[in-house]
């Protein structure tokens, strides 16, 4: 049975990225047809269509269009491509391979909403991308599909291609239009929502890659036929990025509601041979993880939020039986901690002392109460930030508390009880040489004021104790 | 080796600094008494132009200047602070926030090592500490760990000047250094522009012949099944 | 732009209900139910909630998470809790992160008992920390400017001090850098932040992260006491806290006045610590003997200046400086007059105007409020640099254009802070304000009664234009534009008339052009109808800090209390002569001719502060010479005969005079310096000895005294002054004020 290709449709054709073949496979009709018809309709043709946004949330993209004010506002597009979320890779594939899909479906967006203004926040990283959709953007302006009256008709549109320069909270709505205006890329307080006060304190509409270059397709298909994809409330394809423990990583295109299962093993092959899947992240790595047992949910929405995690950017992370799980949480808090603005309290402080407290387990000076204060911080963060970064910390280290806590205990004792043996090694070296007269702590010692090592009851309880290696200490990895 | 290194604060001055009393205060430069490079001038104003608000134009304008000089030097934001008008400290907040832009003297060669989840479960830490090993000490390399770089796919990977190539593996090191000294392309086979999507059914038919068409040519490469780590 | 109006609402918080204005932020509308919800980043001050700080959660019915009240506009029926086990639990949190880093070194920290995160941490904080990980060090203090301390390890990143510095001065100087926990204030490469407001950060900061040097370990809370005075080193009279130890002023902190100073204090008035107790301050009287000043007792030295007045006769002269009170500048004005029956009494260094003039420019429908700056549509900065002449100002026109949307107008002889905000900027030669505003009367006449006309049609007044601007150096286009904005801003609301804000400096009216240039200022006013549109009028940036008053209370040579006609002058002192006297640059050129020979300078060193320096050298060096003065200038040391110790505003009791027309009250805070006396006495005791009894034995008198001459003050208290001040244009007694013919 084949998957229907709506995105990836042929999408490694030679000169794709170009508007002489993208043309040649009917590129730019939608566009065309759109700007015959009213723009209300174009907005019900998206509406119907019951598309949700591509980026993380799923917000019903064509319920945010009609939010906008209506009138002679100057209102604004922001086209989020700071695909930053770990493990997501699939807005790449689209602008990198077929740029004009992204152009049409935002100059269609765009006439639907009656935008003349708009912006693709492209994350710095990606220069060949950036650089494939300014040359893109070049050869649509000259058509006409972008710029004064477009093809003609009474309706202009200007674009520009921003490039970020490194920032993980750009991809947080507001942090990315406060990047757009040039300054730190901090999240705004919401209320207002871009819709109603966005970038230059405009109505901003802001949508995800996919979800764009969604729209043609959208048009094309018709909402009815494009809203039997997928389920109920999921409609339509989904491009998924798979990446970690798997034998073939990449992007994948299902229908959503496809099972997990299905995806981890049928289209990427599962974990190596011999390995067993331990979690997996299920839209990057903010998202709660899920372990094994779960590989039956369908891939949709709702499924996921039902099983206490959630769809986001569509990435699928998986991490196979042989990770310490620690390993796992430590990587996770630190990237969280490394990208928090700083701007409100609980996130900024949040990330760093979970990461502090992490380290500590790492470095054998946590007990298990410890876990009892991360998931306790990690509750403080959850839902008191300013935005959703704090959150997408503690929510994955949350649910690796809850799900992996008899691992996390025995990773504590094991490491507690390794340095233990450490630092009673160090004592013991450090007596001995002192024996030889050398400095204790820098502090020069008169000779003789130590006896020989084998001489002293304190040594000689340590060194029994060294030669019982404790029970604990297998490797795990 | 951890992700997120702790970067030292620059641009002149870091939290252990006070200020110089003897400096007067950096207010909006004078375009009389500052001296700009007309190039960087002509791309900057550009840039400006594109946006309703020329302040959006900070980051390309910072990204240029940091093209020119290196990293963004307390020169460098000037320069950019003289043309937009704008005071130094509000360029620096910018700077410092993004992870891009460097804020203290780096090599002119970057190597972007994803040390991310995706990347780290398939051996991207001990990669890093290989690049750090060969490269780490030579001054024309800026070897640094990254987030997620977004090609997972190609994990472990790294971002060379730009140029994604992955999977990568230890051996791979000292050829993609040399690629870079001698000023060629860095392991061609392994460059992420030349792969093709990995859903198989994807692409309905053979694409055997490659015209130079698209806006980067390159012979395509699919992705190999079965990847171990 | 109309002030908004709000209704009143009633809420529920913590099971009370409680009245609240709509939309006022939740932390505001529940103190109005003696509810505190605490607070580290909300301050109203800096612009809108950011919710930065999130100490502020709370619970409100019907929303499923926390919300922050500081961001969350109250609603009729809103029902909030701020003490249920959720919330406390988020507000420990929160308190919980912030010490997190925070060194907890409040022994040695010189906010310790007047410090938010101290209360609030023992109010809303857990009690206990489970943090036990090492917190962040910095090297500590360390210098941000020559006056402010930064200590890295105190700040919780509340942001704001740099919101001040982005928002409010928009100096931009002051900015985070890094990102995440690894962020932290400062600014660009090592320069130190100073800018004229900077100090404001000291006062804004919630923890000890910003402190004044000078203030740096000088004293606990618990030693100090506060008195509440006003400032009165600059024209804009900001509302102040004088923090007092030992007689001693060791900080001065603004005191919120929104018709005044909007909360604000620029670092002279901060930082005046230094002058007020300068080692170099005057603190006894001196007289000259032997050609040098000598220290002596009071009575001689009170001998001497009676004795050089005396001889002088009605050929003496007083000279009253900016700084000088109501109550000072009037008894020596009644001494000059009544005692020694001389008219020649001016505080004006801009030299006389028609008192028809003064009448018109004073005219009380005509004034535009400190406030009225950030609700017009139109601010027009005219002939002033407000930054240099009256900083506080210079905040309020930002916040206006920033938060109301003001249009913004500058129209100078030199380049300015204001510029860059401005919506329509323009320049005029040096010195030709007067005609510049002749030229824009012009322009608006042109617009108002030929506005149908072609431009460069025959109409004489186009070519009027054209004139006046080139004498002016300034481009008639750009005075046109001018025009077209302050009479085009209201159009779009109807085509109600634009309330238009002038914000004039008092040089527009010196020198030969001055009566000019005045003239030009009351027709543009008219043209304007500012008379007729509330909120609208005129607002003069004085160059004495209290000019107005001075004017008021009889400190000119052509008018008596109140911009009265000058009273006769008794023929038994003056021989009966004019009842009008000769102004600032008069009485220099008398002295130094010898038509005069005695002059009293009341806080005024004329080399320095007025024009024509060579004839005051020599008026000077050949005239009896009386001075009050807190510090001795080079001239004085030089030609003074009699020294009196000023006193500074921290130790002056009186009433000084806003430029709009607030009326405000000086109280001592600490005693007086050395053997100064307060110098209402000092002058009383003088008159004295010439034998006129002034009829006042305390401060209070002399305030009683000077609002009895002057109608439109009448009935005014030094209690219904208060601590805020009063605007005399809002009280019934206004109507008193004598009309100028040909103004109404």
């Amino acid at each position: 049975m084949s998957r229907r290709m709506l995105l990836f449709a042929d999408i490694d054709e030679p000169g794709l990225a170009t508007r002489a073949v993208y043309e040649r496979r009917g590129g730019y009709e939608q566009l065309r047809r759109a700007l015959t018809m009213e723009p209300e309709k174009v907005l019900a043709e998206i509406e119907g269509s019951g598309l949700r946004g591509r980026g993380g949330a799923g917000f019903q993209t064509g319920r945010k269009i009609s939010f906008l004010p209506k009138g002679e506002i100057r209102k604004y597009l922001v086209c989020n491509a700071d695909e930053s979320e770990p493990g997501t890779f699939k807005d790449r594939e689209l602008m990198q391979k077929c740029p004009h899909m992204l152009i049409e479906g935002l100059a269609i967006a765009a006439y639907a909403a009656g935008i003349e203004e708009a912006f693709i926040y492209i994350r710095g990283e990606y220069v060949l991308q950036a650089d494939v959709l300014d040359a893109a953007l070049a050869e649509a302006k000259q058509a006409g599909y972008i710029g004064e009256k477009v093809l003609g008709c009474d309706y202009s549109l200007s674009l520009v291609v921003h490039r970020g320069a490194g920032a993980y909270i750009c991809g947080e709505e507001t942090g990315l239009l406060d990047s757009l205006e040039g300054k730190r890329g901090n999240p705004r307080l919401k209320p207002p929502f871009p819709a109603i006060q966005g970038l230059y304190q405009g109505p901003t509409l802001i949508n995800n890659v996919e979800t764009l270059s969604t729209v043609p397709s959208i048009l094309k298909l018709g909402s009815e036929d494009y809203a039997k994809l997928g389920t109920e409330t999921s409609k339509g394809t989904k491009l998924v990025s798979i990446s970690g423990h798997v034998q073939r990583p990449g992007n994948y295109e299902v229908e959503l509601g496809m099972p997990s299962r299905e995806i981890i093993y049928g289209l990427a092959g599962g974990p190596p041979e011999g390995r067993k899947v331990k979690c997996w992240f299920p839209g990057g790595s903010s998202a709660p993880v899920l372990t094994g047992d779960d590989l039956d949910i369908p891939y949709d929405f709702d499924s996921l939020a039902k099983a206490g995690s959630m769809l986001g950017s569509g990435a699928i992370i998986v991490v196979d039986d042989a990770t310490p799980i620690l390993d796992v949480a430590l990587k996770v808090a630190k990237f969280y901690r490394h990208e928090s603005c700083g701007k409100c309290t609980p996130c900024r402080e949040g990330t760093n002392w979970t990461v502090k407290m992490l380290e500590r387990i790492q470095q054998g000076e946590a007990t298990p109460i410890d876990l009892e204060i991360i998931a306790s911080v990690c509750t403080g963060i959850i839902g008191n930030c300013l935005c959703v970064l704090g959150d997408a910390m503690a929510m994955p280290i949350g649910s690796i508390i809850a799900k992996f806590r008899p691992e996390l205990e025995a990773s504590i004792e094991q490491a507690r009880t390794q340095r233990e043996a450490e630092l009673s090694g160090s004592i013991a070296s450090e007596y001995a040489l002192a024996a030889q007269g050398a400095p204790i702590g820098g502090v020069p010692q008169p000779a003789g004021a130590y006896p020989p090592a084998s001489e002293s009851p304190l040594l000689a309880a340590t060194a029994t104790m060294l030669a019982e290696p404790p029970s604990s200490t297998a490797e795990a990895s | 080796m951890s992700a997120t290194p702790e970067r030292t604060p620059s641009t002149g001055s870091g939290w252990d600094d006070a200020a110089d009393v003897t400096k007067g205060p950096a207010e909006i430069p004078d375009p009389q008494s500052v001296e700009m490079p007309q190039a960087l001038r002509a791309e900057i104003e550009g840039h400006m132009r594109l946006y309703p608000d020329p302040t959006s134009a900070a980051l390309p304008a910072l990204a240029a200047a940091q093209r020119l000089h290196g990293w963004c030097s307390p020169e460098a934001i000037e320069q950019v602070a003289c043309v937009m008008q704008v005071t130094p400290a509000s360029l620096a907040a910018v700077a410092t926030f993004y992870d891009m832009l460097e804020t203290s003297p780096v090599g002119r060669h970057s190597v972007y090592v994803c040390t991310n989840i995706s990347c780290s479960l398939r051996g991207a830490d001990e990669l890093f500490e290989d690049f750090v090993k060969a490269a780490g000490d030579d001054p024309e390399f800026n070897v640094r760990t990254f987030e997620c770089l977004g090609a997972c796919d190609i994990a472990p990977m790294a971002s060379v000047d730009g140029v994604y190539v992955g999977p990568l593996e230890r051996s791979d090191v000292q050829p993609l250094l040399d690629d870079v000294r001698a000023g060629r392309a860095v392991l061609p086979e392994k460059q992420l522009a030349r792969r093709l999507v990995a859903d198989p059914e994807a692409n309905s038919q053979q694409f055997p012949e490659h015209p130079v068409q698209n806006a980067v040519p390159v012979q395509m490469i699919e992705a190999p099944q079965g990847e171990q780590r | 732009m109309p002030r908004t109006q709000t209704r009143t609402i009633t809420f529920t918080i913590d099971g009370r209900e409680v009245q609240a204005p709509e939309n006022a932020m939740l932390v505001d509308a529940a103190k109005l139910g003696d509810v505190e919800i605490p607070v580290f980043c909300y301050e109203p001050k800096l612009g809108g909630p950011v919710g930065a700080c999130r100490m502020c959660l709370v619970e409100i019915e019907g929303i499923p998470k926390l919300q922050t009240g500081c961001s969350t506009p109250v609603k009729d029926g809103m029902v909030v809790h701020t003490q249920t086990e959720r919330v406390q639990a988020a507000q420990r949190g929160v308190v919980e992160f912030l010490l997190v880093n925070h060194p907890l070194d409040c022994p040695v920290c010189d906010k310790g008992g007047e410090c938010p995160l101290q209360d609030i941490a023992f109010g809303w904080g857990g009690g206990v920390s489970r943090h036990i990980e090492p917190k962040r060090h910095f090297v500590k203090p360390l210098r941000l400017s020559s006056e402010i301390a930064i200590d890295r390890e105190r700040c919780i990143l509340c942001y704001r001090c740099v919101r001040f510095s982005q928002d409010v001065s928009e100096d931009h100087q002051l900015v985070l850098l890094e990102r995440g926990a690894h962020s932290y204030v400062a600014t660009f490469d090592g320069h130190p932040y100073e800018a004229p407001f900077s100090g404001n950060i000291v006062e804004l900061c919630p923890v000890g992260a910003l402190t004044a040097l000078p203030y740096r370990f000088k004293a606990r809370p618990w030693d100090i006491e506060d008195a509440g005075t006003v400032c009165t080193l600059c024209p804009s009279q900001c509302n102040v806290t004088l923090t007092v130890r030992d007689e001693k002023v060791l900080r001065v902190l603004a005191r919120d006045n929104h018709e005044v100073d909007d909360g604000w204090l620029c670092n002279r008035g901060r930082f005046a610590r230094r002058e007020i107790h300068s080692r170099k301050r005057v603190t006894e009287p001196l007289i000259r003997d032997g050609g040098s000043l000598r220290p002596v007792p009071w009575e001689r030295a009170l001998e001497e200046a009676a004795g050089l007045l005396r001889r002088a006769g009605s050929h003496s002269a007083a000279v009253i400086g900016g700084q000088s009170t109501n109550e000072e500048a009037f008894l020596l004005a009644r001494t000059m007059r009544e005692g020694l029956g001389s008219p020649h009494v001016d505080s004006r260094p801009a030299g006389t105007l028609p008192l028809a003039l003064h009448r018109g420019l004073g005219d009380p429908a005509l004034q535009a409020s400190t406030s009225d700056l950030e609700h017009a549509d139109v601010v027009l900065v005219l002939d002033c640099e407000p930054i240099r002449d009256m900083p506080i100002l210079d905040l309020r026109v930002r916040k206006g254009v920033r938060h109301k949307g003001v249009k913004l107008a500058v129209a100078s002889d030199a380049q300015g802070a204001l510029d860059r905000k401005a919506d329509l900027s323009m320049r005029f030669a040096p010195g030709m304000g007067a005609v510049f505003a002749q030229a824009l009367a012009a322009a608006l006449a042109e617009l108002r009664g030929h506005g149908s006309s072609a431009p460069g049609g025959e109409s004489g007044i186009d070519a009027d234009v054209d004139r006046l601007a080139g004498q002016a150096g300034a481009d008639a286009r750009s005075v046109r534009d001018l025009a077209q904005l302050l009479t085009g801003a209201g159009k779009d609301l109807g085509g109600v008339d634009s309330e238009v804000a002038i914000l004039w400096g008092e040089r527009l009216t010196v020198g030969e052009q001055g009566a000019a240039g005045a003239a030009a200022l009351l027709e543009i006013a008219r043209s304007l109808g500012l008379a007729e549109i509330d909120g609208a009028g005129l607002l003069e940036v004085p160059s004495g800090s209290n000019a107005r008053g001075l004017r008021e209370v009889g400190a000119l040579p052509n008018a008596g209390p109140g911009l009265s006609d000058p009273a006769p002058l008794s023929a038994a002192t003056n021989g009966g002569g004019s009842p009008e006297g000769l102004d600032v640059n008069g009485i220099g050129k008398a002295l130094a001719e010898g038509e005069l020979s005695a002059v009293h300078l009341l806080h005024c060193d004329p080399l320095s502060e007025l024009g024509e320096r060579e004839t005051w050298e020599r008026a000077l060096s050949r005239a009896g010479v009386i001075a009050h003065a807190s510090v001795l200038s080079e001239s004085l040391a030089e030609h003074a005969d009699v020294v009196f110790p000023a006193e500074s505003h921290a130790e002056k009791e009186g009433t000084v005079v806003h430029p709009d027309g607030r009326i405000q009250r000086l109280r001592p805070a600490i005693a007086r310096q050395g053997q100064t006396r307060a110098e209402w006495l000092v002058i009383a005791e003088i008159a004295l000895q010439l034998g006129l009894d002034l009829g006042v034995a305390n401060g209070p008198m002399a305030t009683a005294q000077l609002v009895q001459e002057i109608p439109f003050y009448a009935g005014l208290t030094l209690e219904e002054i208060g601590g805020r001040g009063v605007r005399w244009q809002e009280r019934p007694a206004a109507s008193a004020f004598p009309a100028s013919e040909g103004s109404r």
